[in-house]
């Protein structure tokens, strides 16, 4: 019977929700194609998991640990993936669009023979019974549909937030598999810093709250802070707040920073750029705060303030604090 | 020591996107045509070294004829020699087979030490096609560099990547590829001196016969779309459909943040 399989992600010790929304993209494509859906886990210690992705629609759990993975090398991680690849054959390979996947699912690709598509917003399984995709290109200006060709595996990632993880109850069959990996004198991993966020990652955030250049300096972004702490939001900002240095780059949304989707989007005191929009212009709900009637934000947003953001943005961190 | 940078041309961020009349493709008719903004941050690192070392820049390209432009400007910028891979039959290529194309012509060239690349190409929004060429060539990666220290005696780069939730540092033995992120430097405006002798700089133009399918393990006629294991459809360009309610608050800011915060905890549902 055919597999998709699906990449599990893992922060310290739990699994992160992508691999879910992983699952929720492999069971719509089952439902086309009847295949198994399972999970994969490449690392040095996958840790008791099982029931978390059964949950979450995993009939069956490849599991690949080995000591060599333990520092992320994406030529070890793609040998790995690649052996137990060739070993099974299965139809789909599925992965959140995270840095890591990014970084070695394309090895991967090369050394299966494999198509790979980034940042899916959609599958499908298309009347050639091919996997069939949806991205954007051309900086979110528009949605292209591609088909893979009939050549297995098909792999595809899908952007971080498209899909709902669907619960369910199952436990799935746990494979334990080994693959024998080199050592790898021409990568090392010398030092790994996880520096601690007050907030969450902007790619996997829920809500976001950004600053522009209206925000006039970096210490008037604490009510930026103070919003977006008070709705449980990541904190972003314009390429011009980034580059006047008011705030790290690793904020900047837009075409040359990150991409995001939330499900709420406050863009303050931006005035709605075509950079800045291809990186958020996927958001579900747009919230524009501008004292300039004429801000194009205000033509690509759902909601908005005309107003002075100074006097804004307390007001309403106060208001939503008040609706409790 | 030399050094390959791989650079693409991409429409203007400015650019207006509408799909063709086969409706797989843009209408590239009107558009003007940039250097990837992220390959400037490649182009630049690799400049820099060059001025510490004396290495030698080689900048690549694959695209149509009009892709010379963004060689030339990287040439300006201080590269040394471009390469152009191009053709009509590599013009539907995927990144697979742009992987295999352009490591196999990196191949030929041999005796390459680094290999840059910008993070992301913004027109088809991937940053998979460096890392196909780094498995091609078999060598290793490192992306998102926020610092780059060579050390051409001991053949060996210390690279500071951007991860997620913070940052790593790495240490790969030459020849590596590396993807740089942005702001890692300052990237220079090409001067009008640099400009006019970019024009003078030699530049290799390679055709399907440049390019030896054999050391690749593809045959010729794979080398363009035929190799290719994805392939674009269609193109839509969506509509923006949103509900603009723009409330007033340049008098009243209390009222309109309070009908603010209602309505996207009753209307949208979203707090
Ligand atoms: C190649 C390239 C890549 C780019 N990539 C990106 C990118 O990734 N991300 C990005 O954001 N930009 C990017 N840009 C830059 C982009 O073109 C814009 O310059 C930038 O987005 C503008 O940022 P902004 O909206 O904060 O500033 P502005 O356009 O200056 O807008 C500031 C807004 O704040 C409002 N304002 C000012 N004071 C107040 C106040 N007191 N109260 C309320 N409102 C106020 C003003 O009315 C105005 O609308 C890129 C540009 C290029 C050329």
């Amino acid at each position: 019977m055919s597999e998709i399989w699906v990449l599990v992600d893992k922060a310290q010790d739990v699994v992160r929700n992508v691999t879910y929304e992983g699952l929720a993209a492999a069971l719509k494509l089952k439902e086309k194609n009847g295949a198994t859906v399972c999970a994969i886990y490449v690392g040095d210690n996958a840790g008791a998991i099982e029931a978390d992705l059964g949950k979450y629609g995993a009939e069956k759990f490849y599991k690949v640990e080995n000591p060599a993975l333990s520092d992320f090398n994406p030529s070890l991680y793609a040998t790995a993936l690649s052996e137990v690849i060739k070993k099974h054959n299965p139809d789909i390979v599925i992965g959140g669009n995270t840095l890591k996947n990014q970084d070695y699912l394309p090895r991967v690709a090369s050394r299966t023979s494999a198509g790979l598509s980034l940042d899916s917003i959609d599958v499908d399984i298309n009347s050639s019974s091919a996997l069939e995709i949806k991205k954007y290109k051309y900086s979110g200006k528009s949605i292209a549909t591609i088909a893979f060709h009939d050549v297995k595996p098909m792999i595809a990632t899908v952007r971080l937030n498209a899909f709902k993880p669907i619960e369910g109850s199952g436990s799935p069959e746990v494979i334990a598999e080994s693959v024998e990996l080199p050592a790898d004198e021409n990568y090392k991993v010398v030092e790994t810093k996880i520096i601690p966020k007050e907030r969450p990652e902007l790619t996997e955030a829920d809500k976001i709250v950004s600053g522009g250049r209206g925000m006039a300096n970096g210490e008037n972004f604490q009510i930026v802070y103070d919003l977006a702490d008070s709705i449980g939001a990541g904190a972003g900002a314009s390429r011009a707040a980034v580059d006047s240095g008011w705030v790290p780059y690793e904020m900047q949304v837009g075409q040359t920073g990150k991409v995001v989707s939330p499900n709420l989007y406050v863009a303050v005191g931006i005035s709605g750029s075509v950079q800045h929009y291809a990186g958020m212009g996927s958001s579900k709900v747009i919230v524009a705060i501008n004292k300039d009637p004429d801000a194009p934000i205000f033509q690509k947003c759902d909601y908005g303030i005309c107003g002075d953001l100074f006097d804004i943005l307390p007001a309403l961190t106060d208001e939503i604090k008040k609706l409790g | 020591m030399k050094i390959l940078v791989i650079v693409r041309q991409t429409p203007d961020t400015e650019a207006k996107i509408q799909a063709n009349s086969d409706g797989n493709g843009i209408k590239t008719d009107d558009i003007k045509w940039i250097l990837n903004p992220f390959d400037e941050y490649a182009v630049e690192e690799a400049v820099q070294i060059k001025e510490k070392t004396g290495a030698e820049v080689v900048i690549l390209t694959v695209g149509a004829d009009r892709s010379v432009d963004a060689l030339r400007q990287a040439l300006a910028m201080g590269g040394d020699s471009g390469v152009h891979i191009k053709d009509e039959s590599f013009a539907d290529m995927d990144p697979y087979a742009l992987g295999k194309v352009i490591g196999s012509k990196i191949k030929a060239l041999g005796d390459i030490d680094l290999i840059f690349a910008g993070k992301k190409w913004i027109d088809e929004e991937s940053s998979q096609v460096p890392i196909q060429v780094a498995e091609e060539i078999g060598i290793p990666q490192a992306t998102l560099a926020s610092k780059v220290e060579v050390d051409d005696a001991s053949k060996t780069v210390k690279v500071t990547s951007v991860i997620e939730g913070g940052e790593e540092v790495r240490e790969l033995k030459f020849p590596a590829l590396i993807t740089v992120e942005q702001g890692i430097n300052e990237p220079r405006y090409a001067s009008l001196p640099g400009i006019m002798k970019a024009k003078k700089k030699p530049c290799e133009e390679v055709g399907p016969d440049g390019i030896n399918g054999d050391e690749i393990g593809i045959s010729g006629e794979a080398l363009g779309a035929a190799g290719s294991r994805i392939s674009v459809n269609s193109i839509e360009i969506p509509t923006i459909s949103r509900s603009l309610k723009v409330l007033d608050g340049r008098a009243e800011a209390v009222q309109a943040s309070a009908d603010l915060a209602k309505l996207l905890r009753e209307e949208a549902k979203i707090i």
